[in-house]
């Protein structure tokens, strides 16, 4: 089975036409379906970059992104939203949430986008809200919620129209530990139990102990790509 | 505080409206109830040469069709001729008028500008009416003796003695200072120049229940009788029109300028909001709204700000006029000034019907449109550097 996410040369660079900065140079990387992967590497080193070139984001100067045998890197600015909307999910570091809706009508927002059915997105809101294990919080706004249970809400909120994939974004970050054991063991879950891609860029060691896969990027290349036996069990 | 600069806008425009239009119907009002009244009806020459030999032909006859007809509230017949007013301190240039005190009532307001003496008493032999500012210049009061002179039929200039039984003021200066009126057996006396039979008469004014009947009337009365000139108080009166045609215009400027101060208003509002919202709006396109729905969200969220503010501002407007269109604003201590321009010293506020619905939807295209530049900002803004990050 081909994989769902594949970079050929993928280049980066900022400041072309002055001092030119390498983002990524050069990314060659092939992501499964299923796969629990961590992009790691110090500050600089092209991690977000890469996300955001998987994510459409970003367009790359040179290389190829194929998400799903789309080359993505091809398509318009409209198309790519598009693109986004009905193939891949996002969990970012902060700002996951849109401050004035309820956690219930947050999860639903991309599959009114997409515009699913009342009873669909209810029952698809219901499932995914227990799978974190807030389903009694439907109706709460973010405000008045935890740092860990508004990430939770983020992950039901991306994975709610059945992306092909998540981005994540140090989703761990501005969390505590235990909250952050919590984040991982629920993403950690749904990726066994459904199969779904899991794809993070962190310096946070508990997500890299946790992941299958780590990719180290140096100076905007691969130094590394290791493929574990063995993770850490949940929390 | 979009919201409630709009509310306040709409009660501003709504009240200046309200004020100006309230002044030019005051003026229109004033000026039939003194000057015009809906209707004249004269010889075709009269009103171009002003010469008391150009009668109206068969006057009670004219009347009393008038009198038949639908919405003819007054009808009254006038002798009219130019002269001088002396006194034994001063002379003036006048317009004399020759009325029935009884007819005149039904087509004018001037009995009630009398405030010293009677109008009635014009029913006296020689009585005269003049005016205060008249009264002053030629420095007579109440009971006093000026004398008129005219041109009578025969061209031959005569005079006659006259007692002051009354003194108005009407508002209008102008008006005011160059008319006087005595009873038209009186006037016709002089006029007569000795002939036998009565003096028919200069002018037929009428008044109707509605102004806009006298327009279709006057068509009417122009088919039926050809040979007389019949005119609107538009005609008579160029500067009624004038007003009239601008009292739309006034309103549609005053709102327009109002909403061109709200426009910046609201756009420098809304694109504050984009600008804290970057995040945000990064993060809606980052997970797949689309540019036309950002856009479409911008302009919608701007145009609730417009729904919102304007029932606020009509509900304070339709208080404002209500409240001072009953009651008044009084501006006598201006009311020289305002008497110099025929305007009266009360003024109360009056809007048009469709001046209620022309202000919620200048408000709604001028939330459109301050919206779009807002709208037009958050759309270009780009995922990765509005989130800083992914």
């Amino acid at each position: 089975m081909p994989p769902i996410i594949e970079t050929r040369n993928l280049t980066r660079i900022y400041r072309p036409d002055t001092v030119p900065v390498y983002a990524l140079n050069g990314v060659d990387l092939d992501i499964e379906e299923g796969e629990f992967t961590a992009i790691v590497g110090p500050s600089g080193s092209g991690k977000t970059t890469l996300l955001n070139m998987i994510g459409g984001l970003d367009r790359p100067s040179s290389g190829e992104v194929i998400i799903d045998g789309t080359e993505i890197h091809d398509l318009s600015d409209s198309q790519l939203i598009d693109f986004r909307r009905t193939h891949i999910g996002f969990v970012f570091q902060a700002y996951n949430l849109i401050p004035v809706l309820t956690a219930r009508e947050n999860v639903e927002f991309v599959m009114l986008l997409q515009r699913w059915s009342r009873e669909e997105r209810h029952r698809r809101v219901l499932e995914l809200m227990k799978a974190v294990g807030l389903e009694d919080k439907l109706d709460s706004r973010p405000a008045q919620l935890s740092g860990g249970q508004q990430q939770r809400v983020a992950v039901s909120s991306a994975l709610a129209s059945r992306p092909l994939f998540v981005l994540a974004d140090e989703p761990t970050a501005n969390l505590d530990s235990q909250s952050s054991g919590k984040l991982l063991d629920m993403m950690a879950r749904l990726n066994k139990e459904e199969k779904m891609t899991f794809l993070f860029s962190t310096h946070d060691q508990r997500v890299i102990d946790r992941a299958r896969r780590v990719v180290t990027l140096v100076d905007g290349k691969v130094d590394s790509d290791l493929v574990r036996d063995t993770v850490t069990p949940p929390s | 505080m979009v919201v409630t600069a709009l509310a306040l806008g709409i009660w501003a425009a709504l009240a200046m409206t309200g004020m100006a239009t309230g002044m030019m119907r005051s003026y229109v009002r004033s000026a039939i109830g003194i000057q015009t009244a809906h209707l004249q009806i004269h010889h075709p020459v009269f009103r171009e040469q002003m010469e008391s030999r150009y009668l109206l032909p068969e006057p009670d006859q004219l009347q009393t069709t008038l009198l038949s007809m639908d919405g003819v509230s007054g009808v009254a017949l006038r002798s009219i001729a130019q002269g001088m007013v002396a006194s034994s301190r001063g002379t003036r240039g006048v317009l004399i008028k020759g009325v029935d005190p009884g007819q005149e009532l039904t087509v004018s307001t001037i009995g009630s500008k009398v405030i010293s003496g009677a109008f009635e008493e014009l029913e006296n032999s020689n009585g005269i009416l003049i005016s205060v500012q008249l009264a002053e210049k030629l420095k007579v009061g109440l009971r006093k003796k000026v004398v008129l002179t005219v041109q009578d039929l025969s061209s031959t200039i005569t005079s006659g003695a006259f007692r002051v039984v009354g003194l108005f003021h009407s508002g209008n200066t102008p008006f005011d200072e160059a008319h006087v009126f005595v009873h038209r057996r009186d006037l016709n006396r002089m006029l007569a120049a000795g002939q036998s039979g009565s003096i028919p008469g200069h002018e037929i004014a009428v008044l109707l229940d509605r102004p806009e009947r006298a327009f279709p009337l006057a068509d009417s009365l122009k088919q039926m009788w050809p040979t007389l000139d019949v005119n609107t108080y538009r005609q008579l009166s160029p500067d009624l029109q004038l007003y009239e045609s601008q009292i739309g215009s006034i309103s549609l400027i005053y709102l327009s300028v109002i909403m061109l101060a709200l426009v910046f208003g609201i756009i420098n509002t809304m694109l504050m909001a984009v600008l804290e919202r970057t995040r945000e709006i990064g993060m809606l396109m980052a997970i797949g709204m689309n540019r036309v729905l950002i856009f479409r969200m911008i302009v919608l969220e701007t145009l609730m700000l417009s729904v919102i503010g304007a029932p606020f501002g009509l509900l304070l407007g339709a208080i404002t006029i209500g409240w001072i269109g009953k009651k008044g604003i009084d501006l006598s201590s201006f009311s020289e000034s305002l008497a110099e321009f025929g305007l009266d010293a009360m003024l109360y506020l009056e809007v048009d019907p469709q001046v209620w619905f022309q202000v919620p939807a200048a408000v709604l295209l001028t939330g459109v449109v301050a919206a779009l530049y807002p709208a037009w900002k958050a759309v270009r803004l780009k995922p990765v550097e509005s989130m800083k990050r992914l």
